[in-house]
């Protein structure tokens, strides 16, 4: 009996949280790089529309990428690959429009501790003639 | 320890066999079938079904099958008049039991003439074009020279109000007409330029990718590069390119994905651009007509680049 009661004490002592965890439900830890590593970016048929890869200027914080000639730009997938535990904002849900050339899309990262924010910007060339 | 021993015997006696019994078959003609054609039910296409009838010898033979549809077939509807068997090479061997059938109205009959007593037949429904948004329902049956007769409905299966068209030539400069469902030379256009929806065109620009193109005849003229186009034709059709979608209509690959009446009808096309480049064989776009009347999907087939041409095929259905 009072092996059980052992065992149910370190059952629940476990359960118990010791990390905190964000609004999103994902886990904060210590880490406090805030970078991309890698971007994407598909077309409406998942067939990239990138020329070559992207160009991610981690100081400058921007992301060069050039697309193929004839790219509709109003439905886009971006693909952020970022840096272990951090998390992108705003969250991308679907086809996103990058047509507006003048106006590039900003994107924000969050470090693992919720503490570093770098926002990055999407640059687009459209391949010419 | 006495319980454990127990329920250890328990659980030993629960794992024996019941010993098998050889199952004893009706006294009577019997009936079964199958439908064996998957996906969408599209006009032109058949439906094919395997039927089965059986009576023990000692109760006489087969005399007659039939089929009756609620919607009559179209012309090549038939009932085979051979059974089969698969040999030891995989060979599907027929062997002839009555005369061919025959299609009269909504039934198709064959009468035996071998001494039969087992047998299943395929029966192909060509589906007719008046089947189209409708239901269709089967009612196979068998009669044997004891007088008895057995009867097995099937359905019902609805039947696409899609249309289709398969292996159409397309040639740099060609117009395609989704209404019409065809494809039409600048000369034949010239007198159809209202039923114009597409232009489709092969292009090698250095350091651009764009080879294979659908293109709006009223879109961008960046994307149709030294394209006559007749005068009047301007629609403006929306396109929006596709991969990995070879539909088992239109491609007749190994890939079982069929393009169903539900696609259409879901499919969200209010921003897709009026136009399709760098398309490539097996991919496909689909398309919506300026006047909102039509969606289709355009498959593919084949694309060369030596010879500015292309096999497409097409499935379209009726918005309004």
């Amino acid at each position: 009996m009072k092996k059980i009661l052992f065992l149910l004490f370190i059952a629940f002592t476990s359960c118990s949280k010791d990390h905190p965890v964000d609004e999103d439900g994902l886990l904060i830890t210590s880490r406090a790089e805030c970078y991309v590593s890698n971007f994407e970016l598909l077309g409406v048929d998942f067939q990239t529309v990138r020329t070559k890869n992207a160009v991610i200027d981690t100081t400058a914080c921007t992301i060069d990428v050039t697309v193929f000639y004839g790219t509709d730009l109003k439905n886009l997938y971006p693909q952020f690959t970022l840096v272990t535990d951090a998390k992108l904002d705003p969250k991308i849900t679907g086809k996103v429009d990058f047509s507006d050339l003048a106006n590039p899309k900003s994107y924000t990262v969050i470090s693992g501790n919720r503490k570093v924010r770098k926002t990055y910007k999407v640059l687009i060339t459209v391949q010419s003639k | 320890m006495r319980n454990i021993v127990i329920i250890l015997l328990l659980l030993v006696t629960a794992c024996k066999d019941k010993d098998y019994t050889v199952p004893v078959p009706k006294d009577a003609l019997q009936n079964d079938c199958i439908k064996r054609t998957l996906g969408p039910n599209v006009a032109g296409l058949n439906i094919e079904f395997a039927y089965a009838m059986a009576l023990p010898l000692n109760k006489g033979k087969i005399v007659s099958a039939q089929v009756e549809a609620s919607i009559a077939g179209a012309t090549g509807t038939y009932l085979e008049n051979k059974s089969y068997y698969t040999n030891g090479s995989g060979v599907d061997v027929g062997i002839q039991i009555g005369d061919p059938s025959v299609n009269e109205n909504n039934f198709t009959k064959v009468n035996f003439t071998k001494d039969t007593n087992a047998v299943t037949l395929r029966y192909y429904y060509i589906i007719p074009k008046e089947a189209q948004g409708k239901s269709v329902t089967f009612t196979f049956s068998a009669k044997s020279s004891d007088g008895e007769a057995v009867s097995y409905k099937m359905g019902p299966y609805v039947i696409s109000k899609m249309d289709m068209v398969l292996d159409l030539p397309v040639k740099d400069g060609d117009f395609i007409s989704i209404a019409n469902m065809a494809v039409y030379n600048l000369a034949d256009a010239a007198t159809k330029t209202d039923k114009l929806d597409l232009v489709y065109l092969f292009r090698s620009i250095p350091n651009i990718s764009f080879g294979h193109a659908l293109v709006s005849p009223g879109g961008e003229p960046d994307y149709l590069p030294n394209v006559t186009l007749p005068t009047g034709a301007n629609k403006i059709t929306k396109v929006s390119k596709v991969w990995n979608l070879r539909d088992f209509h239109l491609a007749r690959l190994q890939y079982g994905i069929y393009i169903d009446d539900l696609d259409f009808e879901q499919l969200k096309m209010s921003d897709a651009p009026d136009y399709a480049i760098n398309l490539k064989a097996e991919a496909g776009t689909w398309i919506e007509t300026a006047d909102g009347k039509y969606r289709a999907y355009i498959y593919i087939n084949k694309a060369s680049d030596a010879n500015k041409n292309a096999v497409i095929s097409m499935k379209r259905y009726t918005l309004k």
